[in-house]
């Protein structure tokens, strides 16, 4: 029996891309080569409608759940804390209040949701350890945080190691089978003594996090006292829960019962005698008693199946992996600071997310499909690839300024502009001159998505029958 | 659908009566020399100046200078500049179609909701039907957005959308069927309501107007100035072209043309204004092919008359001479008067806004035969039937050797153009826009409440508008 719970929930929007591709002028800035590449009035948009069906009232949820002493685990991705900064200072301050909630652990996350890990490992931890020291600035915590997520949690050999090498002591994972082999995610684990590992139940998490609000789900529909009661009846020591936090209003609607599920749990939890844990407690109380894992060369994520194929299983995917790849290496040739951090979005795996379901089928693809911006579909699946792929072209050739002495700085303009923001603590650049990984040699064509072998199989979307877990 | 009486009870000839409609005019080209790269420019700008003289709010969005104000009112507050598209036109100083796709871009997405959200509420609070006129294919795709944002904000049916076509550029790229919908069409001649029929859609004709400026007196002084340089540097026959660079205004033809007057002995000077078009160096290139010589013409400090009569005076030896800097239009004018005959000998040309300008200058034009409406041959203009440059070669011959003729032209030209200035296309145009806001159901907002009990609380409540927008 699970004596012991952690719960955690990450808080992500992405920085949708700006589809159709915009054309950017040569010469351009970085700031005037940024609003070309990303959609600020759609992320807006759909930040504003999450923030008033999620974010505030599931906010105060936590803050009230965690008054009542549920312990809880939170991160924030940087490309969210950036939007709630630009739109909604309240909102931000409200999750200030919670994370300085002594009930409340902060939790590192990947600041871009990005695939650096795939592109530039060495640059990954750094980016890692600045995004602890950033976020303990931004919510005013003493502390840096010591666990950590990373992107879609993912986690392999080398990703263990570069998170060893940021110092950070925890780190979650996701407890897939095909992982975790004859093992039981529900105990504490480490690689190294260095970096103990929390193992996402993944069944338990997508129970409320992915079935909660399905009807034809033979056991929907779920309450706080059966759900405890399997919590409290998992077997080993700690169990421990991943959630989208738009979980929580957003991928289950409130008229779903969500919130009062959510409510109800904390006394059906002390009735059955399981303690929820701060991630850091955990490690500290069970550390001692940890148990190996051997780790995956290729990368488990909690996302799709578990597997990266999730996000490289179909060559629309696969070329613009090939293309975050150019645009970052193209990107560190200019050493410029600002073109780097633009290469840096680029990277973000929502880019590979939202496009999952080009040549698929079935519930994932659903789920990929969902999470596509609607205003996109107009241009039609293949028009959604094509342009998609022309955004990072743009990019590419918008760096041959950079690189050839052209950008047209107005009088005054540094070849580093000042960030848009000044009241948040500055997330500091990759360093210059960092070692280049091997890149491509170009034999690796993009794949032209109407050369894709596979046609899109997924028409543009209906909602799914079921909420999903991956976040908008 | 069928038509109720548009006319108002107040004695008025149209509901779009200044007090109860604001113009909206979208457009890449306006007012800036760096915005004007052919007839739109100077047609929009005329269009809206004339509109606010007359008293209407207008508000004119183009793809500005860079280095002007991004917001600019002229006419007592009437008229309303806005300079679109600074922040990418500062990578491209050439003008206004330099980087034309990345500013249609940026047009299509940002002036829809301005429109929407920021000109047509406090329009309609006022009382006032918002007319929205955008011109060329640059804009199709931004009327249709328009008219989407106006559905959305609950405003689309006090809005009059037109779009206008003032050439066949770009109608590959356009969603007739969309932009039919959404809008009324019109164009600027009976020549291109035939081509756009072949585009399944039936234009009402509106046609181009001319500034009253255009007609008024051309300096004599300039005019001397230019013909005793032409005579002094050898030249017989002043000829001018201006126009973009472009096959359908027909360079090579006019080139060829003057290689006939020179083989005929008649000593021709071509004196030709070209755009940024790669088509220039065609027109070099078969200038130098037919034995011409060339002199490109830079102004250092401001061009007169007087200077660029030296210039001709003193290259007896130069055939052509192509101007490379913006002509002021006091220079333009003096030079349409000058000239024997100004080459607007266009193959395709949708309304020939240079031929009527000339003619308003009381210059000679040479006119196509497309849609220059207003042209009538051997009454008021040369007009030119075939492709074959001797038809140009034999009409200016002519035209040197009966100056009769030319006198006669230059006349009847003159009344023409003073039949199309501004004020009186819009009296027209007013006309037929109140026929189409029937057609698409316009409905004009209530005045301000407070109008009825007097015209001092109609001013408070139009200032209360005004300053809420």
């Amino acid at each position: 029996m699970a004596e012991h719970l952690v719960i955690y929930t990450v808080v992500h929007q992405p920085r949708r891309l700006k589809l159709p591709a915009q054309p950017i002028p040569r010469g351009a800035v970085p700031r005037d080569i940024e609003r070309c590449l990303f959609d600020e009035r759609m992320n807006r948009r759909y930040f504003e409608k999450v923030a008033r069906t999620c974010y505030r009232p599931a906010s105060d949820l936590f803050l009230e759940l965690a008054d009542r002493g549920l312990k809880v685990c939170i991160g924030f991705s940087i490309s969210f804390l950036r939007q709630a900064e630009m739109w909604d200072e309240d909102l931000l301050a409200r999750f200030r209040r919670l994370v300085q909630h002594p009930n409340v652990e902060l939790i590192n996350v990947e600041p871009y949701h990005s695939f650096l890990f795939y592109v530039d490992i060495d640059a990954f931890w750094r980016r890692m350890r600045q995004a602890a020291d950033y976020v303990r600035r931004l919510f005013g915590l003493r502390r840096a945080p010591v666990v950590t997520d990373t992107t879609e949690m993912f986690m392999s050999n080398d990703i263990y190691f570069a998170l060893v090498r940021a110092g950070f002591r925890g780190a979650f994972m996701d407890g897939r089978p095909w992982v975790m082999g004859w093992r039981q995610p529900s105990y504490l684990y480490h690689y190294t003594k260095d970096l103990y590992l929390l193992t996402r139940h993944y069944r338990l998490s997508d129970d409320v996090g992915y079935r909660f609000s399905n009807r034809s789900w033979a056991l929907w529909p779920l309450f706080a006292d059966t759900y405890a009661r399997w919590l409290a009846e998992a077997e080993g020591d700690l169990v421990t829960i991943g959630w989208d936090f738009e979980t929580f209003g957003e991928h289950h609607w409130k008229e779903t019962g969500i919130f009062e599920f959510m409510r109800a749990l904390p006394g059906e939890l002390q009735r059955r005698g399981v303690r929820p844990l701060l991630a850091s407690e955990a490690i500290e109380q069970l550390g001692p008693r940890s148990h190996h894992l051997p780790l995956p060369a290729f990368p488990t994520t909690w996302a799709g199946e578990g597997g990266v194929e999730f996000f490289l299983g179909n060559p629309a995917q696969q070329a613009i992996f090939q293309l975050m790849h150019h645009v970052y290496h193209k990107a560190l040739l200019t050493r410029d600071p600002a073109i780097i951090d633009l290469a840096m979005w680029l990277l973000q795996s929502d880019n590979l997310h939202l496009i999952q379901w080009f040549g698929r089928f079935g519930s994932e693809a659903e789920v990929s499909a969902y999470f596509t911006p609607r205003e996109w579909w107009q241009l039609g699946p293949f028009g959604i690839i094509h342009e998609l792929q022309q955004v990072y072209r743009n990019f590419l050739a918008a760096m041959d300024a950079s690189l050839t002495g052209e950008v047209r700085y107005l009088p005054g303009e540094g070849p580093t502009p000042v960030r848009r923001s000044v009241s948040r603590p500055e997330l500091p650049a990759v360093a210059a001159g960092m070692a280049l990984p091997t890149g491509t040699d170009g034999r690796h064509e993009v794949a032209a998505a109407g050369g894709a072998p596979h046609g899109p199989a997924v028409a543009p979307p209906s909602p799914p029958r079921t909420r999903p877990t991956r976040r908008r | 659908m069928s038509l109720t009486d548009s006319r108002p009870a107040n004695g008025q000839t149209t509901r779009l009566s200044p007090e109860r409609t604001e113009f909206v005019l979208l457009s890449f080209e306006g007012p800036d020399p760096y915005s004007r790269a052919g007839g739109l420019g100077v047609r929009v700008s005329q269009l809206a100046q004339s509109l606010a003289r007359l008293g209407y709010r207008t508000h004119l969005i183009f793809v500005g200078s860079p280095e002007r104000p991004g917001y600019e009112e002229q006419e007592g507050g009437l008229l309303r500049l806005y300079r679109w598209c600074q922040w990418i036109s500062r990578y491209y100083p050439q003008g206004v179609y330099e980087g034309e796709n990345e500013k249609l871009y940026d047009f299509n997405e940002t002036v829809p909701d301005f429109v929407a959200d920021r000109l047509a509420p406090p329009a309609v609070r006022s009382g006032r039907v918002l007319v929205v006129l955008a011109e060329e294919w640059h804009t199709a795709h931004t009327i249709c957005e328009v008219s989407d944002r106006l559905w959305m904000a609950g405003l689309r049916h006090h809005a009059l959308l037109l779009w206008n076509a003032n050439n066949t550029m770009g109608f590959e790229r356009i969603n007739w069927g969309r932009l039919g919908y959404v809008t009324t069409l019109t164009t600027v001649s009976r020549y291109m309501k035939h081509v756009m029929w072949g585009r399944g859609v039936n234009p009402l004709v509106i046609p181009n107007g001319i500034a009253p400026e255009a007609l008024a007196p051309v300096n004599p002084r300039q005019v001397s100035a230019l013909r005793r340089g032409l005579e002094s540097g050898g030249g017989r026959l002043l000829l001018v072209k201006v126009g973009r660079f472009d096959p359908d205004k027909r360079w090579l033809m006019a080139l060829e043309a003057v290689a006939q007057l020179k083989a005929m002995g008649r000593a021709p000077r071509l004196v030709m204004r070209g755009g940024i078009e790669p088509h220039e160096y065609e027109v070099l290139g078969r200038a130098q092919a037919l034995g011409l010589s060339v002199m490109p013409v830079h102004a250092e400090g401001e061009m007169t008359a007087t200077r660029l009569a030296d210039v001709l005076a003193s290259h007896p030896t130069v055939d052509v001479f192509n101007l490379k800097f913006f002509v002021p239009d006091g220079l333009l004018r003096a030079l349409y008067r000058a000239a024997d005959a100004v080459l607007a000998n266009s193959g395709i040309e949708p309304f020939g806004l240079v031929g009527l300008e000339v003619m308003g200058a009381g210059g000679v034009a040479v006119t196509g035969s497309t849609g220059e409406d207003y042209a009538i041959a051997y009454h008021n203009a040369m007009v030119i039937e075939t492709d074959d440059a001797r038809e140009i070669a034999h009409g200016v011959a002519r035209l040197q050797d009966d100056p009769g003729l030319g006198e006669r032209l230059r006349r009847n030209g003159q009344e023409t153009a003073a039949r199309f200035v501004w004020p009186r296309v819009i009296e027209g145009m007013l006309d037929k826009l109140d026929f189409a806001a029937q057609l698409q159901g316009v409905r004009w907002p209530p005045a301000p409440a407070v109008e009825a009990e007097g015209p001092g609380r109609a001013r408070e409540a139009a200032a209360a508008a005004e300053e809420a927008w």
